[in-house]
């Protein structure tokens, strides 16, 4: 379960890690957080209902974030 | 934050996600960010995009054009049998990732990533990296609620 960027990041960033690779990609970037925020914050769902899904998504997709 | 207007293959999405008017404007929003982003060519992106729908066999996809984007009709046919050889090799990487991500994600290889980058850089690589997770949103939405 790997969670070691495979892309060169840019030259200012001082780690290499998700934030600084989708600072590549900026607007794109912080429309989804808008989105993400959005999906957490409000809707009908629980919360923990939300948390339990996205915890097994992430063991199905073997994602280490 | 103004929502792009819906094309025709968002109106088979917007029957159901619409019902979360909020998180469906945020949605289009983010997913035109994508198209617009402008480090990866919109070609190289419709490709990719209908490799992926051919994968997961959904017409709504498959069916619709991106506006301003040409692709001939017989590099259409190739893409729907999977065959990549009368793209450049760099579409060629981009395809082979595109091709990996809707079932065979944990397959994809460092060498198969550093392509892509060896071809478009490390920006268009992550913008490609994340279009292409996001038209296998999009198929699997289409596939499962409608």
């Amino acid at each position: 379960m790997s969670t070691t960027p495979r892309v060169t990041p840019p030259p200012h960033a001082t780690t290499a890690d998700f934030g600084t690779l989708m600072s590549y990609i900026g607007k794109p970037t912080a429309a989804f957080f808008d989105l993400y925020a959005e999906y957490w914050q409000r809707g009908v769902l629980p919360p923990d209902l939300k948390e339990i899904t996205r915890l097994r998504n992430a063991r199905v997709t073997d994602c280490g974030y | 934050m103004s929502t792009p207007t819906s094309t025709p293959v968002d109106a088979n999405l917007e029957l159901t996600l619409g019902k979360r008017p909020e998180l469906w404007s945020r949605f289009q929003s983010f997913y035109a960010a994508l198209w617009a982003d402008g480090h990866v060519s919109r070609r190289v992106l419709e490709l990719c995009r209908l490799r992926v729908a051919a994968i997961h066999g959904c017409a709504a996809e498959w069916e619709y054009r991106t506006a301003d984007v040409f692709i001939a009709d017989t590099d259409v046919a190739a893409l729907q049998r999977g065959d990549f050889q009368p793209f450049d090799h760099c579409e060629q990487a981009a395809l082979q990732i595109a091709e990996k991500t809707p079932f065979q994600h944990q397959a994809i290889t460092d060498a198969e990533v550093k392509a892509v980058e060896n071809g478009y850089g490390p920006a268009a690589t992550v913008a490609l990296l994340t279009a292409i997770a996001f038209f296998d949103v999009r198929c699997r939405w289409h596939l499962t609620l409608n």
